[in-house]
C-alpha cells in the first residue's frame, strides 16, 4: 500500500512541473465553453425546455473543468509497450495494474484540479445564463463530491482496461480512438446528457462513461434530488468495482502472454 | 506548374507509405468516421430535441454542418504539413534540412505530409451536406454549384491561414502554442452553426479576425435561399475572398517570420 502511495505521489509531483502548459489550455477550455452556452442559449431563445438554461451552463462549466479527467492518457506505458523497456515495470515488486491505476489516477487528478479550480473561480464571476449556478445545497455539494472522486476511479478502470488492448496491438491508435470518441460522446462531453432524448435517459444513464462526470454534475444541480443519490452512488460502486474487476483479468492475461519488443 | 507536380508526386508517394500497413490504416479510419459520426450526432440530438436554430431549420443546420466539415477535413488532409506536424519540424530541428533544398519551405512542408484517414470525416460531411440540401429542398443551379465550390476552396485557404498563425508563433517560440487551437478548432465548433445565433463578440470574431462567416455562412445561405443579414445574392461571390485575403497576409507574416528563425539543433 505504501508503494503505492509514493507512486501516486511521485506522478503527482511530476504533473505539477508543467503549470505553464496549463494556462493556454485553460484559456482554450474556457473558449470552448463560452461559445457553447451561446449556441444552446441560441436555441433555447428558439425553444425553452423543461431544464432551466442555468442548469444548462452549470453542466457544460462542470464537464469543460473535469474535461481532463476524461481525456488524459499515460504516454509513458504506451512508449514502454513499444520499446520494450516495460520489462523494467515487471520486475518491480508490485503488482502491475495497480502499479499504472495509481499513476493514472495521480495524473487525472491533478490535471483536472489545475484546471479546474481556476475555471470554475471565472464561471462563477459569470453573469446568470452564463455562469455556474452554486449547488443546490451543501447536501447535494457532498454527495457531488463523492460522486465526482467515485466517478474517478471509475474512469481509471476504464483507463487501464483500454491500456489491456494496447498491449494486445501495439498500434492502437484506431480503437484509443474509438473508445475516446464512446468516452466524450456517452459521458455528455459533446452534448450535456441532458439533452438526449428523453427515451435514452433511462439507459445512457446507467452506462459506465455516465458515472464519470454525467451522475456528480446531475446530483450537484439537483437535477437527482437526495433521494436518488444512494441509488447514483451504488450504480457508481457497482461499475467500478466491475471495471476493475474485468481491467485486472485483462492485465493478468496480458501479462502471461507479453512479449518483449527488443531491448 | 512544376512545384504542383511535385506537391502531387509527394502526396502520391506519402499515400503509399501510409497504404503500407493496412489493417492499421483501415482501424484509424474507421476511428475518423466514428468521431466525425459523433459530431454529427450532437446536431442530430440537437435537431431532435429543438428542432430548429432561430429561422434556421433542419436542413439548413445539416448543410452548415457538412460545410464546415468538408472544408476543415479537406485542408486536413492535404495541409496535414501545416496543421499537423510544423510544431515538430520546428522542435526537432528537422526544418533544416528545409531550408537547404531550392524551394519555397512553405511549399516543402506542405508536400511532407498528408492524412489521407481523413477522408471517412468529409464522407461524413458529404453526407451532411446532401440530407441538408434534400430537407431544406434546396434548387440547385449551375450559380449555386459554383458558389459552393468556391466557397470550399478558399475556405480551405483560410483554415490553413489560421494553422499558420500557430506555426508563426511556433517559429518565435519553438513550442507549440495551444492558444490559437481556440482559433482553429474552436472556429470550426463555433461556425458549424450559422453566425448569426451568436452574441456579437464571437459574430465579430468569426466575421473579422476569422472570417469563417464570410467563406462559408454567405454561400451557405445564399445557395439556401436564405441570405445572411438579407445581403444581395451576388455578395455570396465575393466575401469567400476573405479566406484568400487572410491565407496571403498570413503567407507574408510567415515568410518574414522565417527571417527570425533560429534553429534548435538536433
Amino acid at each position: 500500500m505504501k508503494a503505492y502511495l509514493s507512486v501516486f505521489r511521485m506522478r503527482w509531483r511530476m504533473e505539477l512541473q508543467y503549470r505553464g502548459a496549463v494556462v493556454g489550455g485553460i484559456i482554450c477550455q474556457v473558449f470552448f465553453g463560452l461559445i457553447l452556452i451561446a449556441l444552446y442559449r441560441a436555441l433555447y431563445q428558439t425553444r425553452p425546455q423543461a431544464m432551466p438554461i442555468e442548469s444548462v451552463t452549470t453542466y457544460v462549466w462542470l464537464q469543460q473543468a473535469f474535461f481532463r479527467m476524461l481525456l488524459a492518457s499515460d504516454g509513458d506505458l504506451l512508449d514502454k509497450i513499444r520499446t520494450g523497456s516495460i520489462a523494467y515495470d515487471l520486475c518491480r515488486p508490485l503488482q502491475l495494474y495497480g502499479y499504472y491505476y495509481v499513476r493514472i489516477m495521480a495524473q487525472k487528478l491533478v490535471g483536472s484540479l489545475m484546471r479546474a479550480t481556476p475555471m470554475l473561480v471565472f464561471a462563477s464571476l459569470l453573469p446568470k445564463g452564463w455562469g455556474i449556478q452554486a449547488p443546490v445545497s451543501l447536501a447535494a455539494f457532498l454527495v457531488a463530491l463523492m460522486g465526482l472522486l467515485l466517478g474517478l476511479l471509475c474512469v481509471c478502470a476504464l483507463e487501464n482496461i483500454t491500456m489491456a488492448f494496447t498491449m494486445r496491438t501495439l498500434d492502437s491508435r484506431g480503437v484509443q480512438a474509438m473508445l475516446n470518441l464512446l468516452m466524450m460522446t456517452l459521458s455528455g462531453n459533446i452534448l450535456p446528457l441532458t439533452l438526449f432524448p428523453d427515451s435514452w435517459q433511462k439507459v445512457i444513464t446507467l452506462l459506465p462513461y455516465a458515472q464519470l462526470l454525467d451522475a456528480p454534475i446531475r446530483l450537484y444541480s439537483g437535477q437527482w434530488p437526495l433521494t436518488e443519490a444512494p441509488r447514483v452512488l451504488l450504480t457508481q460502486c457497482v461499475w467500478t468495482l466491475l471495471l476493475i474487476g474485468l481491467g485486472l483479468l485483462l492485465w493478468r492475461q496480458n501479462q502471461k502472454r507479453l512479449i518483449i519488443q527488443g531491448g | 506548374m512544376d512545384t504542383i507536380k511535385l506537391y502531387f508526386r509527394s502526396m502520391g508517394m506519402l499515400l503509399k507509405s501510409q497504404l503500407q500497413y493496412p489493417a492499421s490504416f483501415f482501424m484509424q479510419t474507421l476511428a475518423q468516421l466514428v468521431m466525425e459520426g459523433g459530431e454529427m450526432l450532437a446536431v442530430i440530438l440537437i435537431v431532435d430535441r429543438f428542432g430548429q436554430l432561430g429561422h434556421w431549420m433542419p436542413g439548413d443546420l445539416f448543410f452548415f454542418f457538412g460545410m464546415m466539415s468538408v472544408t476543415f477535413y479537406m485542408t486536413e488532409i492535404f495541409g496535414r504539413g501545416v496543421t499537423g506536424n510544423f510544431p515538430s519540424l520546428v522542435r526537432t530541428g528537422q526544418l533544416d534540412t528545409l531550408l537547404l533544398r531550392p524551394r519555397g519551405v512553405l511549399t516543402q512542408v506542405l508536400c511532407s505530409a498528408i492524412d489521407p484517414r481523413r477522408i471517412t470525416c468529409i464522407a461524413v460531411g458529404v453526407t451532411a451536406l446532401i440530407i441538408g440540401s434534400n430537407m431544406s429542398q434546396v434548387q440547385w443551379t449551375v450559380l449555386k454549384a459554383l458558389a459552393l465550390a468556391e466557397s470550399i476552396l478558399l475556405g480551405m485557404l483560410l483554415v490553413l491561414g489560421l494553422f499558420l498563425i500557430e506555426a508563426v508563433f511556433c517559429i518565435h517560440s519553438v513550442k507549440s502554442v495551444e492558444l490559437v487551437n481556440a482559433i482553429t478548432y474552436g472556429g470550426r465548433s463555433a461556425c458549424q452553426y450559422p453566425i448569426d445565433i451568436f452574441p456579437r463578440p464571437l459574430r465579430v470574431l468569426f466575421t473579422v479576425i476569422a472570417p469563417f462567416a464570410l467563406t462559408l455562412h454567405v454561400p451557405a445561405a445564399y445557395i439556401l435561399s436564405k441570405p445572411l443579414y438579407g445581403w444581395p445574392d451576388w455578395t455570396a461571390f465575393v466575401t469567400p475572398l476573405a479566406g484568400a485575403v487572410l491565407f496571403g497576409i498570413m503567407y507574408l507574416v510567415f515568410q518574414k517570420a522565417m527571417q527570425f528563425y533560429r534553429s534548435t539543433g538536433s
